[in-house]
């Protein structure tokens, strides 16, 4: 079957083909070059479900392609590495990435949009360059795709730039990316540096060397190898804080829901934005053999889950509340990867593509049923006009919200649980925990708030009474996430697993390889072994501690939504925010994190920038004319030799030569 | 008998293209531009050249013929390609050409004038990049000033008599500053040599280098000497402090004599840097490794921060030279193979990508007649291709991986982080690497304001779309830019082959 793999590098390249064809020829084509867009995704989405039934049916692969750079100690290639982890990516971003493109037809399209070549182009551009970065078998070629799909959410936040808000929202997303880049990128030089080699797998790895180093005892610039480890690490996480929007990078992420609704489901909230969870999970072994590492994830993670979801709770616009519930949500990942949870981390990164790809969508459907309003107060009642999206956006709902059976709660559940049973062994972990739990109080709260506020209650605007309809290429992407979104969670009911003794958390098996052959260094059991992190259980059982942990879970999301129910899910529903006292203030303000970042911008760099520049116009540039003055008024002088009148140039003539004649003379030694 | 070729064509084609009738100067010389392009291609398809052409390595295209016996010494018409020379080659023929495409509109006055000293410069410049004889090179080298001086004095801005001799003096003195301490050097290697040779005098430094000299003796002449040259270099990469003539410059300059003044002058610095400094004198760069990545962090980072701070297009893109500049400066002091060979592959990189930057401000100069950010907004509108390219060649600038800029940057960053020469190299890298923040700060604020947002023009023209013959030439730049960042073996096959006699010269670099 290595056939299959032969056709991997397609998965990225039938995107690629599509960007170009509706940039060059999208103008002249129907539907403006989404049908190139459609055409290509779902290409690369039945290859990628053929390279996940290979990699089901036991193969690995993990091949370079391409030197891109070659050197002496070190060559720089492209290449493919398709195991559990990135065959279950890719099928995750290309079907979300064809149903962003299929809803496109109702959302963009219908509406009457001009510079849609542009638009699918830069989709298209998108899924290549994400496409690529979870294909990427090495640190280098995931560093290069992980810019690009930076450039798509820069190009795609800032479509509608005729604005001022995108073009603002937009720079401000790449440049604060940027910055945590920056981290990744001196990590990526460090890595190769430091072991010779940026491979994710295989002998060759620099997991592998970190590991051999770790074990050797060996010291890199004055540093010893496990400390420079977690250097490292910390350097390219850098990067993963500034894409998965944590804390105190995460300040993007809200603003680019300037952009259109589809590109905020496919790429803020489905796919780019968990290219940096991926990424940890992709060199989780390396995480693995520094314990200060994961701690600090854990932290970041839940300290963001709890952080972001107070500030969703006090939202009015529909995409601002799914905005930061989706920092929050990236949170939990990065708690989960952080407590040694990878299968937690990487089954709520799956989860969460679906549900809150459905959710954006769903939101996207409302705002065409709202004629372009996303201010919450003004909706109300659309439950029965769009029962096909209100069902559907419930059922993201109480996955977001961690509703059993929904898919969501699965995987929380999951990441809980892993967190308390280390944090019982290592009580610094608890406070980690803890900030994770009580972030499922306020999103289960701000979760309902919304679904009441949208769909429940009386219609509170002229438009909410006389929603504009929505079609089938709307509806079908909806439904299809929708059922994604409740059963997703079979492939690891853990708890139900491990208490009834049943084997069946096939998600755990498969990202432990248990249905390959031969795959190495890239399993889950060997990382747990790496990580070497020991759990306790409550009360010395297993059981107990799950049901505990699941019921205090599931307990408090419901206890949110149903403070929800009791506020909102009233016909004519007011705002309660009030009653925050100041604590509204901070929250609507974002806890002034906008303003720490602005004044970096504008209160210290650019004051910087301008003393430097009057320093290099006067100092600088100041001492340069000065030379050049000095010279000048030594050149006044001589001009004055320059009289014009033949009989004074006569006199030199003479007197110069005569000097140098004597001048000869006394070094020739003519008059000794 | 190529290179011979090459500039004779250039040579010729100026003294035509100076008696032809204004109405097709232009023209004329584009297409005379065009045969030293297909040489210079021609030449890149059959290179057979192996090594460093001062480190006894085979030349291609090689040819040399006695011309003047000076004294002791022979003075001698030497010329020969490597595989650092020669991107450089046909970086300067496409440059020219597509420049000289791009002046059809912007030139509207004393335009055969104008063509002829662009194709006077490009003789020299191929020159500089060919010759293997110091005397040689240093005619080139100069001859490159004084059309450039034109061309700024003449087609340039309100304030272009200030600016083209501040350019002139400025990087003149330095060149008397460095041609003397070449001079004295060469003297002081005594019967090492018996000619100006380039290979014949780097084989001397390298054997045992120079006696002691009017009473200075020998490692001390040999750090003066280097020092001296340092700076008399430095001035023309520039690298700062010595900075302050290129914004002048560029800001007055008419767009094609910016393309060519970022495009290829500045990396004739850097080029005689590789060639003088950093082959002929190994001992002496470590000696002086902390100082020098010293100053390229410096001029990166104030470099950047001082392109943050202005308001006129062309100001930016100028300082922003001197921060990329800084980087190439960070990767000969690493003294690694990819420190060395990312720096000239940066050489070849912010060449095209500068050059493609002037242009779409040009483009932009064009339409509205200003170049100040604070004039326009909203251009994204009106000039849509333009602006679309420039937005591509800004996140060049950037470093955008897949193209050019981002591959010299990153083998630099590693070429130097994972250099020996000494232990604080990684810091340096790691300072110089928050360039690349600054860079997306300044670049990304600029185009938010002026081609975004809804359409505002301070001036009084109506905007009309650029003509073709103003997009095509950025077109075959971003081109160029992308097919060396996927593909940045085309050229860094040859570049590593030319550099890696030089790695091997010491042993402080180290493998990275």
């Amino acid at each position: 079957m290595v056939g299959a793999f032969e056709f991997a590098p397609a998965i990225a390249l039938l995107p690629l083909a599509a960007f170009v064809v509706a940039l060059v020829f999208g103008n002249g084509m129907p539907k403006k070059g989404a049908y190139a867009g459609i055409l290509a995704t779902a290409g690369s989405l039945l290859l990628s479900l053929w390279m996940l039934a290979t990699v089901a049916g036991g193969e690995v692969y993990n091949e370079p392609l391409y030197d891109w750079a070659i050197g002496d100690e070190i060559t720089f290639h492209f290449g493919i590495l398709i195991d559990p982890l990135s065959a279950l990516m890719l099928v995750i971003v290309s079907l979300v990435a064809l149903l962003v493109h299929i809803f496109s037809l109702g959302y963009m399209n219908a509406e009457g949009e001009t510079g849609l070549p542009r638009y699918y182009a830069e989709l298209g551009l998108f899924t290549f360059s994400m496409l690529a970065f979870v294909l990427a078998d090495n640190l280098l070629m995931a560093f290069m795709f992980f810019e690009l799909v930076g450039l798509c959410s820069y190009l795609l936040i800032g479509f509608w730039f005729r604005t001022r808000s995108a073009p603002s929202a937009a720079k401000k997303a790449f440049l604060v990316t940027r910055f945590g880049d920056y981290f990744f990128l001196i990590g990526v030089v460090a890595i190769g540096a430091t072991f010779g080699t940026l491979t994710f797998a295989g002998d060759a790895s620099f997991v592998n060397e970190a590991q051999s180093a770790i074990d050797a005892g060996e010291t890199f610039h004055g540093f010893g190898a496990e400390t420079w480890v977690t250097i490292l690490g910390l350097l390219v996480l850098g990067g993963v804080i500034g894409k998965s929007a944590q804390f105190p990078l995460h300040t993007w992420l809200p603003d680019a829901m300037e952009g259109p609704t589809t590109v905020s489901a496919l790429i803020h909230a489905a796919t780019m934005v968990a290219a940096g969870v991926y990424l940890v999970a992709r060199m989780f072994g390396f995480y693995a053999l520094s314990p200060t590492a994961l701690a600090i994830i854990a932290f970041v993670g839940g300290f963001t889950a709890l952080f972001a979801a107070t500030m969703g709770v006090v939202k009015d616009d529909i995409k601002q509340v799914l905005a930061y519930s989706t920092i929050s949500q990236y949170g939990y990942m990065m708690l989960g990867l952080g407590v040694g949870g990878y299968v937690a981390g990487v089954f709520h990164l799956m989860n969460h593509a679906f549900f809150k790809a459905l959710l954006f969508l769903g939101a996207g459907a409302v705002i065409i049923l709202m004629h372009h309003e996303q201010d919450m107060w003004k909706m109300g009642g659309l439950k029965d006009k769009a029962p096909v999206t209100y069902y559907t956006f419930l059922a993201g709902a109480l996955a977001l919200a961690g509703i059993v059976p929904f898919s969501g709660f699965w995987s929380k559940d999951e990441i809980l649980y892993d967190a308390i049973i280390l944090g019982l062994e290592e009580p610094i972990f608890l406070v980690a925990y803890s900030m994770g739990l009580l972030a499922v109080f306020f999103t289960g709260f701000y979760t309902f708030r919304m679904v009441f506020l949208t769909f429940h209650g009386k219609p509170r605007s002229e438009a909410a009474r006389d929603p504009h309809p929505v079609g089938m290429n709307v509806k079908i992407p909806l439904i299809v996430l929708g059922v994604l979104a409740l059963l997703a969670g079979v492939v690891n009911l853990a708890p139900v697993g491990k208490i009834a003794g049943m084997d069946i958390m096939f998600l755990e098996y498969w990202l432990d390889g248990q249905y390959t052959e031969g795959m190495t260094g890239l399993t889950y059991s060997e990382y747990s072994d790496t990580a070497g992190l020991d759990t306790t259980y409550i009360a010395g059982s297993q059981t107990i501690t799950l049901l505990i942990a699941g019921a205090l879970a599931l307990g408090l999301a419901l206890a949110g939504a149903i403070v929800a129910h009791v506020l909102y899910n009233v016909p004519e529903p007011v705002p309660h925010t009030e009653n925050l006292g100041a604590a509204r203030e901070v929250l609507r303000s974002n806890y002034y994190q906008d303003e720490v970042q602005v004044w970096i911008a504008q209160g210290l760099a650019m004051p910087t920038a301008r003393m430097a520049d009057r320093f290099d116009q006067s100092v600088i540039d100041g001492v340069v004319n000065g030379v050049s003055s000095v010279s000048l008024f030594g050149s006044g002088g001589m001009k004055r030799l320059q009289t014009g009148v033949v009989t004074n140039y006569a006199a030199l003539i003479v007197l110069g030569f005569i000097a140098l004649v004597v001048g000869l003379g006394v070094y020739g030694g003519w008059f000794v | 008998m190529m290179i011979e070729a090459l500039i004779a064509v250039a040579l010729v084609g100026a003294l035509v293209t100076f008696v032809a009738p204004n109405r097709i100067a232009g023209k004329l010389a584009f297409v005379i531009s065009l045969v030293p392009v297909a040489i210079s291609l021609w030449m890149f398809a059959v290179f057979d050249g192996s090594g460093n052409a001062l480190l006894d390595g085979t030349l291609a295209f090689e040819s040399q013929m006695e011309w003047i016996q000076l004294g002791d010494y022979a003075i001698t018409w030497f010329v020969g390609i490597d595989g650092i020379s020669l991107p450089l080659v046909v970086l300067t023929t496409i440059l020219v050409s597509l420049a000289i495409m791009s002046s059809w509109t912007p030139i509207d006055m004393r335009e055969s004038q104008f063509y002829g000293l662009v194709l006077f410069i490009e003789a020299n410049l191929i020159g500089v990049f060919v010759a293997l004889d110091f005397f040689l090179w240093f005619i080139f080298w100069e001859a490159v000033l004084i059309p450039m001086y034109l061309l700024i004095g003449i087609w340039g801005g309100p304030r272009r008599k200030y600016a083209a001799i501040k350019f002139f003096v400025y990087t003149n003195v330095a060149s008397l500053v460095m041609f003397g301490s070449f001079i004295a050097l060469v003297f002081a290697l005594g019967d090492g040599v018996s000619s100006f040779a380039l290979p014949e005098i780097t084989a001397a430094m390298l054997n045992g280098g120079p006696e002691s000299f009017a009473g200075i003796g020998s490692g001390t002449l040999t750090s003066l000497v280097f020092v001296a040259m340092f700076l008399g270099f430095a001035v023309k990469v520039p690298v700062v402090p010595f900075h302050t003539w290129l914004p002048d410059a560029h800001v007055e300059a008419p767009t094609p004599a910016s393309v060519l003044l970022a495009g290829v002058l500045l990396k004739m610095g850097t080029y005689a840097l590789l060639r003088f400094n950093f082959t002929m004198f190994p001992d002496q760069v470590s000696q002086f490794v902390v100082p020098i990545a010293a100053i390229a962090v410096i001029s990166v980072i104030y470099g950047a921060m001082l392109a943050l701070a202005q308001t006129d297009l062309k100001r930016i893109v100028a300082y922003s030279s001197v921060s990329s500049m800084g980087y190439v400066i960070l990767g000969l002091v690493a003294y690694t193979q990819f420190g060395i060979g990312g720096a000239t592959f940066q050489m070849v990189s912010h060449g095209l990508i500068s050059g493609l930057m002037f242009m779409a401000v040009g483009v932009i100069y064009n339409a509205t007649h200003t170049r100040m950010v604070t004039d326009m907004s909203g251009m994204a509108d009106k000039m849509p291709i333009a602006v679309g390219v420039l937005i591509a060649g800004a996140f060049g600038y950037m470093g955008l991986p897949l193209m050019s800029g981002f591959a010299a940057e990153y083998f630099i960053f590693f070429g130097a982080f994972g250099s020996e020469a000494s232990t604080y190299m990684p810091l340096f890298t790691g300072l110089a690497m928050f360039g690349i923040v600054i860079v997306a700060g300044y670049l990304l604020f600029a185009m938010q304001r002026t081609l975004f947002g809804p359409f505002r023009l301070e001036t009084d023209y109506e905007i009309r779309r650029a003509p073709l013959h103003d997009i095509a030439p950025m077109f075959v730049l971003l081109g160029l830019i992308i097919a060396l960042g996927v593909a940045p073996e085309l050229i860094f096959e040859m570049i590593t082959d030319a550099v890696d006699p030089i790695v091997d010269l010491a042993e402080f670099g180290g493998d990275a």
